[in-house]
């Protein structure tokens, strides 16, 4: 137990049983996705202070007021799918559950929203809508756990925001709990672009209005390339024909594909594009686009036969990872047009045997996820440094006017990189005007001080790390 | 005879707590959907687990541990939906089962837990009722069994505690029964030598008595020349085609039928003729132990369907994602309140679908569908599959 007394009594007089000091629930609540070595703690104090399962509006609002007043860091989280640490604590402090809240579910149908609480999981929601004859416009590859809240909070896209774009594009209200107490219902575009991305910085959404669409069949075609020039030249054909979701792996991905659901797919660039289509005039029209789009890249179509079939594998892809030891992974958003350069580099950075998967977030870009698997179990230091050699080369992706996937811990300085500069200072105006004590989730978005040597940021020691350690 | 032995039964834990990738689809996990505490999500066991099991792991450390470790494992419906989503195959259950077992060493099992180990190893039965009455169905349905009791058959017809003590299920054993006699089925059944599957016992993390158990079944059974086994409860037919395989090895060669599967299959030989309309809607409610555990999905669904004009309608989650009702895993034992909460989520959907009568392979299901059902006021009859099959043949109850 660190937290100091009178913090404590604070917090358990208010809150009750909803707050857990216990070593085991701590350690539970130290990590997300990303399982980072024990080295790591040199840059972060991951183990928080306490946990608060909270359960609505009020709790957050009580547990900001006692924050304020004891000046404890609140460290957000969801469901802890994504590896960028925007759910673990900085500097120790409470980490906030909010998989609490009790789930909500309002559906207009003249609007065609949906109102839920941000805990809602993706795919118990998009269960719901089907009942209703609607989906979602668009959800993570992590749909069968992410949250909605979790998934704002992180920037937003997913499969569907080639077409429908990310969560800023279908959040119609936001309902957030400021740092200050108060209750904000937010509908301007301008304010929600704030939160999006934000991990809970700028404060804690506690209610979503999302738009939804009518659930429209998906047809899916694929297609091969076979260098990442082709592959790219291929991807901006392919943007023409305003697909639903292109998704695609690099050959070593391919090759893990194939041996973890039994394809035989051929050793090259394997692309899925889907798209929604209603009449048999659309799926016609779809195919003549498709087959002109590879026909000008140069690549081959894949038997349509195996690409249904496929598609079923799409929220499936981690389980490739079940015949590896060990892994590390970054994510960055990248430029159609001028990212080959930047996906050979990978390669042969890692000689080869790098795995990446793609998906379109918008007509020119798309989100690459990067893994470097590991057939023994790494040592800290290893695994500390390869994450710190992945760190410099998502950095890289700069000079093909890429940029990190969202900041989270990892990334935290690199808001004005993923945003503009524009955002930056309305973000940072913003952050002072709620929160001027920094406690909702410090050490996030914008870089922290480094514990040890608090002169110097914290995205300067990893930067610096990066470059001199390897 | 090659059996196994515990340490066969066991897997490494601490390696499989390792495998996971804390991708959280196993989020869907029914209990850590109403608990909400990332310690009772399976990946959040997994993470107790690696600090538990660890080598050099003070023993206070232990300790600590083990209070939420024990609480979320004793917390589980063993359902099944985690380790069926688990993106890189870990064996939840088994994990969950030897954790159990842990505790079990530890002396960490609560009073109602031995309470129920101790009367399923005296009796035989989890009822702690005395085993001669083990043919009480019998005699109050009225049907006389002297005939079938311990005789040579090919076909065993393993009842199961609940069916031949329960009497919420007093419909189950004389439908099987009476589905038996019509379609002229050469049967017997093991009568007061009938001894718990041990289900439950494996379940709760008893090993060598349940391992008895298997043995005292095993060779009874095959005393009759028994070649083939049907029962009407899901969890002995999970026990008799996972768990015993496992304990007994390849001297246990039986052919294991759920009622639905024999059933399925007098249909297509065309013994059983199902002639009688139902005109109520009917929906299936799969249990976990059949579809998760054994993969058991169209035979029930083909033995409703081959009902004249039926009205069937799935419920919104069906089969491999069908929720689970609350009762499993002994987690009515452990917690009621919890079991409850986990299966007012399932009521809601059995509302949803209009139903009128709710067909099911399971005893445990049965009981807390309908006590669910019950609760919320519903006009909705929930009725074993067996019931349902001597229904549309137009017999009697």
């Amino acid at each position: 137990m660190t937290l100091k007394r009178n913090v404590r009594s604070r917090f358990v007089r208010f809150i009750g049983k909803k707050l857990r000091e216990d070593r085991t629930t701590l350690q539970v609540y130290s990590r997300d996705m990303s399982d980072l070595p024990s080295l790591v703690s040199i840059f972060f104090k991951n183990i928080p202070d306490g946990v608060i399962l909270a359960s609505s509006v009020e709790d957050i609002q009580t547990i900001y007021s006692i924050a304020n007043e004891t000046k404890t860091p609140i460290t957000q989280r969801a469901a802890g799918t994504a590896g960028l640490g925007g759910s673990v604590t900085y500097n120790g402090g409470l980490v906030v559950d909010t998989k609490g809240f009790e789930q909500k579910f309002f559906f207009d149908p003249l609007e065609q929203t949906v109102t839920i609480n941000p805990s809602y999981v993706f795919s118990d929601l998009q269960r719901e809508l089907k009942l209703q004859g609607l989906s979602l416009c668009s959800y993570p590859s992590s749909y069968h756990s992410a949250t909605i809240g979790g998934w704002i909070a992180h920037g937003g896209h997913g499969i569907g925001s080639a077409q429908y774009g990310g969560a800023l594009e279908q959040i119609v209200e936001l309902e957030v709990v400021l740092p200050t107490g108060h209750l904000v219902k937010y509908t301007e575009r301008d304010h929600i672009s704030l939160f999006v991305g934000s991990h809970g910085t700028l404060g804690t959404i506690t209610e979503v209005t999302l738009r939804v669409k009518f659930d429209i069949p998906l047809k899916h075609q694929g297609c091969t390339f076979d260098s990442p020039e082709e592959l790219v030249k291929g991807l901006g054909e392919i943007a023409t024909t305003f697909p639903h979701s292109v998704w695609f792996l690099n050959p070593k991905h391919v090759e893990s594909f194939n041996e973890t659901f039994g394809y035989n797919l051929p050793n090259r660039y394997v692309a899925i594009i889907s798209k929604e289509v209603s009449f048999e005039e659309e799926e016609m029209e779809f195919n003549r686009l498709f087959n002109n789009a590879i026909r000008n890249a140069g690549g081959q179509i894949l038997d349509r036969r195996y690409t249904e079939d496929i598609w079923k594998f799409r929220f499936r892809s981690l389980s490739m990872l079940k015949h590896c030891s060990d892994y590390v992974v970054s994510e960055v958003i990248l430029p159609i047009e001028s990212s080959d350069k930047y996906i050979r580099k990978l390669i042969s950075k890692f000689k080869g045997n790098i795995h990446l998967e793609g998906e379109f977030i918008s007509p020119t870009h798309y989100a690459l996820l990067i893994y470097v698997l590991s057939e023994e179990k790494m040592s800290s230091l290893k695994k500390t440094l390869l994450n710190l050699k992945l760190f410099k080369l998502s950095l890289k992706s700069k000079k093909v006017k890429g940029y990190p996937y969202s900041t989270g811990l990892w990334f935290s300085g690199f808001y004005g990189q993923i945003y503009g500069k524009d955002e930056l200072r309305r973000y940072k105006e913003f952050k002072k005007s709620v929160d001027p004590k920094n406690i909702s989730n410090p050490g996030k978005v914008l870089s922290p001080k480094f514990r040890f040597f608090p002169i110097v940021s914290l995205k300067f020691v990893v930067k610096l790390a990066s470059r001199f350690m390897l | 005879m090659i059996m196994s032995s515990l340490t066969d039964w066991h897997v490494d834990v601490l390696e499989y707590a390792q495998k996971c990738i804390y991708c959280g689809y196993c989020s869907l996990c029914p209990t850590y959907k109403e608990l909400k505490w990332e310690t009772n999500h399976p990946r959040g066991i997994l993470e107790q687990i690696k600090l538990y099991f660890s080598e050099g792991t003070k023993e206070n450390v232990k300790l600590e541990v083990s209070k939420t470790l024990f609480e979320a494992v004793f917390a589980c419906t063993m359902c099944k939906a985690c380790e069926n989503i688990c993106l890189v195959d870990i064996p939840l259950i088994k994990i969950w089962e030897q954790v159990r077992q842990e505790s079990f060493k530890k002396g960490r099992w609560s009073p109602s837990m031995l309470s129920l180990y101790n009367k399923v190893k005296d009796t035989q039965n989890i009822f702690g009722l005395p085993p001669e009455e083990r043919l009480i169905w019998a005699k109050l349905s009225g049907l006389v069994m002297t005939r079938r009791v311990k005789k040579k058959a090919p076909l065993a017809y393993f009842v199961g505690c609940q069916a031949s003590y329960s009497g919420k299920m007093s419909e189950i054993a004389p439908s099987v029964v009476k589905i038996l006699r019509k379609t002229k089925t050469n049967f017997t059944i093991l009568g007061n030598d009938e001894w718990c599957c041990g289900s439950p016992i494996f379940l709760a993390g008893g090993y060598s008595v349940g391992k008895s158990f298997a043995k005292h079944n095993l060779d009874e059974l095959k005393k009759l020349g028994v070649k083939r086994i049907v029962t009407a409860c899901s969890g002995c037919y999970r026990a008799f085609k996972i768990v015993y395989p496992r304990v007994l090895g390849e001297s246990w060669d039986f052919e294991v039928l759920h009622i639905s599967e024999l059933a399925n299959e007098l249909i297509q030989s065309g013994k059983l003729k199902l002639k009688k309309q139902i005109k109520e809607k009917v929906t299936f409610k799969d249990p976990c132990e059949l579809v998760r555990h054994c993969g058991l999905i169209e035979a029930p669904r083909n033995v409703i369907n081959s009902i004249p004009n039926v009205r069937f309608e799935e419920l919104p989650s069906n089969k491999e994602e069908a929720l689970c009702c609350g009762g499993g895993g002994l987690l009515k034992l452990n917690d009621s309140d919890l079991g409850n909460k986990v299966n007012s989520k399932l009521i809601s959907e059995i509302k949803y679908s209009e139903a009128d009568i709710v067909a099911n392979g399971c005893p445990t299901c049965l009981d807390t569908i309908q006590a669910g059902v019950k609760k919320e006021g519903l006009d909705i009859e929930v009725i074993d599959i067996a019931e349902l099959i001597l229904r549309a043949m137009g017999e009697k109850k």
